[in-house]
């Protein structure tokens, strides 16, 4: 089983960070972005097996991210595990998607780590 | 011959004139003895009453058969003062109609004894029905309407005035409206009896039953051009409900607001919580592994959050601090100089060259000090933020102090990274910040909010690569009605 890798889009450096020791920690490859847009190319440059997003972000970029992994064919498939400030944005984009489905998993900041492994090794394997 | 006819030609026309002035005047004429009887009378009389030859003058005015009970002509007679007076009639076709009389006695002899009165008569029945509809406009109008004396005492008030105040007539208006005991000051009243002109105001009064009445009055003055004002007409309409209504929408903005900035402040802690949250597990991951340079990081990032936390404290306090503008006059050069007292060397160690561009003289504005020096420290850190982010080499922010058209303007702009489109809409809103971990998302926020208690405004043009201009814009004209407003409120609260 090669090692899994995954994508952590989130504006804050410190959680990036963080999610970066975090799995690296717990035997993953880390591949970073600090927008939707730089998230949306290296999702198609190295097809991650997950990705997290922060969709608080500025520009609501997270969200516009979300949508084109959707509206994409290769990269639908991946599991999106959504991290947010405040769980009204994530109800504001819950009520507002139009045939997207919902993310692989939701998670309010701030997050529990064991929580969030525990999340994502289910997801992966 | 010549002579002859000069000495005829006054009495001929004397003649002629008093005829015609008996038939054409535009109302009654008659001519009536002791024992009541019309002995002469005018066309229009005739055409007005109908026959009057051999009858009496009740059974002609009032179609009655014995005479009125209160009848002019007798005073007349008795005292050889003229009469005015009004009386309700019947005409020849048997209507009622409204007249006034003008009852003056006729001697035979200079000195006689008083042998007959004429009685003028003007039917005012048309004057009467706008009499009827004006009292039915007066009492049924929805708003207030008192006229008022001299004395400031209410002579006369409309329906609705009295449904709301209680009886009121002859009690003094600011007993009335305010259960004061003197007269208000800003008096639009008193400004009329002055000018003659129209006055308006806001007031708040106080009904029967002690409830708060706002009401917009205006007030006119009731007299011809010319003459000396006896009496001033005051109209005014209850704004009550609109007030409430405004009142809950203000209420209901302020609360979204702070629902806005709670969520936005949570928001902001859970990011900073998420950073201990790292810094915690890097630190003890690092002393677990022995890695030092793994705890120096996770360090650097617990002490980066505390200092988050501070700031994020600091400018929340400065976000929700008094509503109101404590207004000084003062000079805005000062403020300036202050700003750039403070930014100078800030500027020169990242090479960035601040600059001023001052009027010879601006005069003073009534501007609260430490709410502008807090506005220009927000936009002078942002512009050397932008100048640092660019790519360009000398880079400079410029403060600009302007007055264009009773205007106040002050101006940072730079020639910085600048902003795009997307960032700028949002430029102003709760908790945007492009700074990352840097920036609260308070600094412009609370720079408009500022900007906006002065009643001002502020606007910014920005092109990507471009550089940025803010502009805070302070009509002249609202810093002085908020100086005055402010300056009476602590006024009042002294006098409490």
């Amino acid at each position: 089983m090669s090692t899994k890798k995954i994508l952590v889009v989130d504006d804050e450096p410190d959680i990036v960070k963080w999610l970066t020791v975090l799995f690296e920690n717990s035997g993953y490859i880390v591949i970073q972005a600090i927008d939707g847009n730089e998230g949306l190319t290296k999702a198609q440059e190295e097809k991650p097996d997950l990705i997290t997003l922060d969709i608080s972000m500025p520009n609501e970029s997270g969200i516009k991210m979300y949508r084109s992994l959707c509206d994409s064919d290769s990269l639908k498939a991946i599991p999106v595990v959504m991290l947010t400030g405040v769980s009204r944005e994530f109800e504001r984009f819950i009520s507002s998607r139009k045939q997207v489905p919902a993310p692989a998993a939701y998670f309010e900041k701030p997050v529990k780590d064991h929580e969030l492994l525990d999340k994502i090794k289910e997801l992966i394997n | 011959m010549k002579r002859k006819e000069r000495v005829d030609q006054p009495r001929r026309l004397k003649d002629m004139v008093y005829k015609a002035l008996f038939n054409e005047v535009p109302f009654c004429v008659a001519v009536i003895d002791r024992k009541y009887n019309v002995v002469e009378a005018n066309e229009a009389f005739e055409r007005n009453f109908g026959d009057w030859r051999g009858k009496k003058c009740y059974a002609v005015y009032k179609k009655l058969h014995r005479p009125c009970d209160e009848c002019p002509s007798d005073s007349v007679f008795d005292n050889g003062k003229v009469v005015v007076a009004d009386a309700v009639g019947v005409d020849k076709n048997g209507k009622s109609t409204h007249y006034v009389g003008h009852v003056a006695p006729l001697r035979k002899t200079e000195d006689g004894p008083i042998d007959y009165v004429l009685e003028m008569t003007r039917t005012v029945t048309g004057t009467k029905s706008w009499q009827q509809e004006y009292q039915v406009l007066f009492d049924r109008v929805p708003c207030y309407i008192a006229v008022i004396d001299k004395d400031y005492r209410i002579a006369r008030a409309n329906e609705a005035f009295r449904r709301s105040f209680g009886d009121v007539v002859n009690r003094h208006c600011y007993e009335v409206y305010k259960r004061r005991t003197s007269k208000c000051p800003n008096c639009p009243a008193e400004k009329t009896f002055r000018d003659g002109k129209v006055h308006r105001s806001n007031q708040v009064g106080m009904g029967k039953r002690g409830q708060d009445i706002h009401y917009a009055v205006t007030a006119s003055a009731l007299a011809r051009s010319g003459e000396d004002i006896a009496h001033v007409i005051e109209i005014s309409t209850d704004v009550t409900a609109l007030k409430k209504l405004e009142h809950d929408v203000i209420e209901a903005e302020r609360l979204g607001a702070v629902g806005q900035t709670v969520a936005g402040l949570a928001h902001s802690i859970k990011n900073i919580l998420m950073g201990l949250e790292g810094g915690k597990y890097i630190v003890s991951l690092g002393l677990k592994k022995n890695d030092s340079e793994m705890i120096t990081e996770g360090w650097e990032m617990l002490e980066r959050n505390f200092d988050k936390t501070t700031s994020l404290v600091k400018d929340f306090l400065s976000f929700s601090k008094g509503r109101l503008p404590e207004l000084r006059m003062i000079k805005p050069a000062d403020l300036i100089h202050d700003i750039v007292d403070l930014y100078k060397d800030i500027a020169a160690q990242s090479g960035i060259e601040l600059k001023v561009d001052l009027p010879r003289s601006v005069r003073k504005a009534p501007l609260d000090p430490d709410g502008i020096h807090t506005c220009l420290t927000n936009l002078v850190s942002n512009a050397i933020d932008a100048c640092q982010m660019g790519e360009q080499k000398g880079t400079e922010v410029i403060i600009r102090l302007t007055e264009e058209k009773g205007t106040l303007v002050f101006e940072v702009s730079d020639n910085g990274s600048g902003i795009d489109y997307d960032v700028k809409k949002k430029i102003f809103t709760t908790f945007f910040t492009t700074k990352g971990g840097e920036g609260t998302g308070l600094g412009l926020l609370t720079t408009r909010k500022i900007v906006q208690e002065h009643g001002g405004k502020i606007v910014v043009k920005s092109e990507p690569d471009k550089g940025a201009r803010f502009r805070m814009e302070f009509p002249r004209k609202r810093l002085v009605t908020l100086y005055e407003d402010s300056s009476k409120s602590e006024n009042s609260e002294r006098s409490r």
